[in-house]
């Protein structure tokens, strides 16, 4: 037990770091495919069309924008702008003066830059005089961001250059003696466990970039984007498969193949796990024809759809790439359909199976399993939200409200995310978006953002939603947290004594002259109780001059009004209670009526 | 901006949600914070989408459309102490409020004042106090303790 714990927190320790990693370059994806695409294209002498001015573009995107962009984003995710220009400012210092593309420098300075500007605000913040801020702001910066710069280039550079030496180093001596292959006997398991963009966009695309660099193209391109592997094992299933699983392959395969969606065919190697012998049996060959036929990449395929390798192939490599790649899809399916053959289970737990890939995958980010209840707000995980939006009709009342209340359950659980309103007409799709409305906007707002994660409340001022959102933000930020205690201690029976139920034919509240609004709000949440236990005895608000003094009338009442209720009445039953909405008592009190 | 005193309306019993909404509305349009257009605005929005925020509270306002009806920021407030239903005519659940803030937003400048808000209603209890309230005053006295 104690093991399994530990190994979760390992994996959940990789890939919050994979995750942070990729976090850093995933945004910049596209700038990564602009200069890809510029490189295959117009690079002279080996582009498709070469041309010498257009040439001029590549090296400087690839040298100084990418890191800059990297490093920027880098410095946003720990300190949103101000940790953004930093960042970009620090990295600056690594690039100049060599001639290597500095990603990794660009992801070490960015975030620990921000970081530094992070401690530095929080040491002097209190301590500026209002009207300086902005004074303090730009000058904290700037003189930070120099000092970084200078300490990049002197130091920082220099280990960089060394490393990144070596490190080509060692991946050129794998290429050479042909041993690369190798590594995707430990990338197919990874990939399966739900850290392919950790292990593809954290470890294989900032080596790859620099390959490409010198050469021209790289092999480590394809190495986690190939869709051979998961393309064989599906079409093992469609052909040997059995029940749901065989019949739903055909679609995963497509989705697979031309839309690049590994996340497809995890589920199957799940439901039986020997098949990522297949995986690997693929994923070698195809790295070893990759290899061998001179196939590379110019740039990321993203995602590693067989369409975006053939737009990113460097010039000469399709053939490699495209033998390669269903190389791989046959070894795979022909390795997957022994395995198949010789199972002999139904194939009817793919459902259960997709279910456990679903927890595995909201584990390996770092999120509990959501009760069934909010299944639907999970499909997205909380893990990728970076910011939530309230969005209601103008945008100027109710969206306002429910930000500010969750804005402050927020602050209270220490989760820093930007809550904002706005107007759902506004609303813009983007990635890492919660949006939160009422129920009759859901619609239209799925509209708007259809990739944001949608959750909507009936009641924007109490709604229990709004603390599973922030429960489920704090289950990232605090994975090792104990669970929860055991269920609470039973409460003690017997608190209402010398009250005669039976005879309670009416329950009231009393609405007396400083205390009309409240009685009304008492009696409208006690008939909603009472209607939720399924209970007939009617609960009315009444003055205090009204009742009849008989022991048919329960009158439930704050412990001051007692008194003035005991001058008048006799023989009515009375309950006092500290909180006419939300004492203990009442729930009791509906228990034991009729 | 402030809660004005002249702005808030106590004990006052009305039969429906829309003349609660007009008696928010033409609080706003007294305080020369609207033009009288905007109350239709109003009851046309909460026809639309409710502005009922449970715990017994409502903030009616005006529709995107109506937002040119707006001179400046205002927020008024009507007790409705034996409650009013907020819920639509054809729906049988009671969505009951005894507190209705009736609010036009220009520039984003009542959000502080609606954030107050919305903290210090989100507990039940004080939303009882308000619908307890004896003077305008003691409304602005307990919506100031919000933050400190």
């Amino acid at each position: 037990m104690a093991q399994e714990k530990k190994k979760s927190s390992i994996k959940v320790g990789i890939q919050k770091f994979g995750t942070f990693l990729s976090g850093m370059i995933m945004p910049n994806i596209g700038a990564i495919i602009a200069w890809g695409l510029t490189a295959a294209i117009f690079m002279t002498p080996n582009g498709w069309f070469p041309n010498a001015q257009i040439n001029n573009l590549i090296k400087p995107m690839l040298n100084y924008l990418l890191p800059l962009l990297i490093g920027y984003t880098g410095g946003k995710m720990v300190d949103d702008d101000r940790g953004a220009v930093i960042g970009a400012v620090a990295t600056l210092g690594v690039i100049v003066g060599t001639d290597a593309p500095m990603f990794l420098g660009a992801m070490i300075m960015g975030p620990f830059s921000a970081w530094l500007l992070k401690k530095l605000d929080n040491a002097f913040q209190d301590k500026i005089k209002s009207g300086f801020e902005m004074i303090y702001n730009n000058f904290s910066l700037g003189i930070l961001g120099m000092i970084l710069a200078i300490f990049a280039y002197f130091i920082v550079n220099p280990i960089m250059v060394t490393g990144s030496r070596w490190a080509s180093i060692g991946v050129d001596a794998i290429i050479r003696v042909h041993l690369l292959p190798l590594a995707n006997i430990i990338i197919e398991p990874a990939k399966v466990l739900f850290l392919n963009n950790a292990i593809g966009n954290g470890i294989l695309v900032p080596l790859g970039i620099q390959q490409a660099a010198k050469v021209g193209k790289s092999v480590l391109f394809l190495m986690e984007s190939n869709p051979g592997p998961g393309l064989g094992i599906l079409l093992a299933f469609m052909l040997f498969g059995k029940g749901s699983s065989k019949s739903s392959a055909p679609g995963a395969a497509i989705i697979e193949f031309f839309g690049g969606v590994h996340e497809i065919y995890f589920p199957y190697v799940l439901m039986k796990p020997s098949l990522i012998l297949a995986a690997m049996a693929g994923g070698v060959t195809g790295t070893f024809l990759f290899s061998v036929l001179g196939g590379g990449l110019k740039a990321a395929a993203s995602p590693g759809s067989i369409l975006a390798i053939l737009l990113v192939a460097a010039k000469g490599s399709y053939f490699g790439n495209l033998v390669g790649v269903f190389g791989a899809a046959i070894v795979s399916f022909v390795v997957a359909a022994i395995i198949l053959k010789r199972d002999k289970g139904t194939g009817d737990e793919l459902a259960e199976k997709q279910k456990q890939m679903k927890s595995m995958k909201s584990e390996s980010k770092g999120q509990e399993m959501p009760s069934a209840q909010n299944a639907q707000s999970s499909v997205k995980s909380y893990a990728d939200i970076k910011k939530v939006i309230f969005a209601c009709d103008a945008g100027m009342g109710s969206s306002a409200m429910g930000a500010s209340l969750l804005r402050d359950k927020f602050k209270k659980a220490g989760i820093k995310l930007p809550v904002t309103n706005t107007a759902v007409r506004n609303l813009k799709d983007e990635d890492g978006l919660l949006v939160i409305t009422q129920e009759e906007l859901t619609d239209r707002a799925r509209q708007k953002a259809p990739n944001a994660m949608q959750v909507s409340v009936g009641n924007f001022l109490s709604s229990p939603k709004y603390d599973q959102i922030v429960a489920n933000f704090k289950a990232l930020t605090q994975v090792e947290d104990k669970p929860e205690k055991a269920a609470k201690p039973a409460e003690k029976p017997g608190l209402i004594i010398g009250i005669d139920f039976s005879k309670v034919k009416e329950v009231n509240f009393i609405r007396h002259d400083e205390h009309l609004g409240s009685a009304t709000m008492a009696t409208s949440l006690f008939s909603d109780a009472m209607k939720k236990a399924g209970k007939k005895t009617p609960v009315k608000a009444v003055k205090i001059n009204e009742l009849d003094d008989d022991p048919s009338h329960l009158v439930i009442v704050t412990p001051a009004a007692k008194k003035n209720l005991k001058l008048r009445y006799a023989d009515i039953q009375i309950i006092t209670v500290d909180d006419l909405l939300q004492d203990k008592k009442l729930k009791q009190i509906v228990d034991k009526l009729n | 901006m402030k809660l004005e005193k002249s702005m808030i309306k106590l004990n006052q019993d009305v039969p429906t949600r829309d003349q609660a909404i007009r008696m928010a509305g033409q609080l706003l349009v007294d305080g020369g914070c609207v033009e009288p257009e905007y109350i239709d605005s109003m009851i046309a929005r909460n026809n639309d989408v409710s502005t009922y925020m449970g715990n017994f509270i409502a903030i009616p306002h005006g529709t995107d459309d109506g937002k040119k009806y707006i001179k400046k920021t205002g927020i008024s407030v009507v007790q409705i102490p034996m409650g009013v239903d907020f819920s639509n005519p054809d729906d049988d659940t009671e969505q009951l409020v005894t507190v209705v803030f009736g609010i036009a937003g220009l520039n984003n400048e009542h959000l502080n004042i609606l954030s107050q808000i919305a903290i210090f209603c989100s507990d039940v209890s004080n939303v009882a106090k308000l619908a307890d309230a004896q003077s305008p005053q003691e409304v602005i006295d307990l919506l100031k303790k919000v933050g400190k």
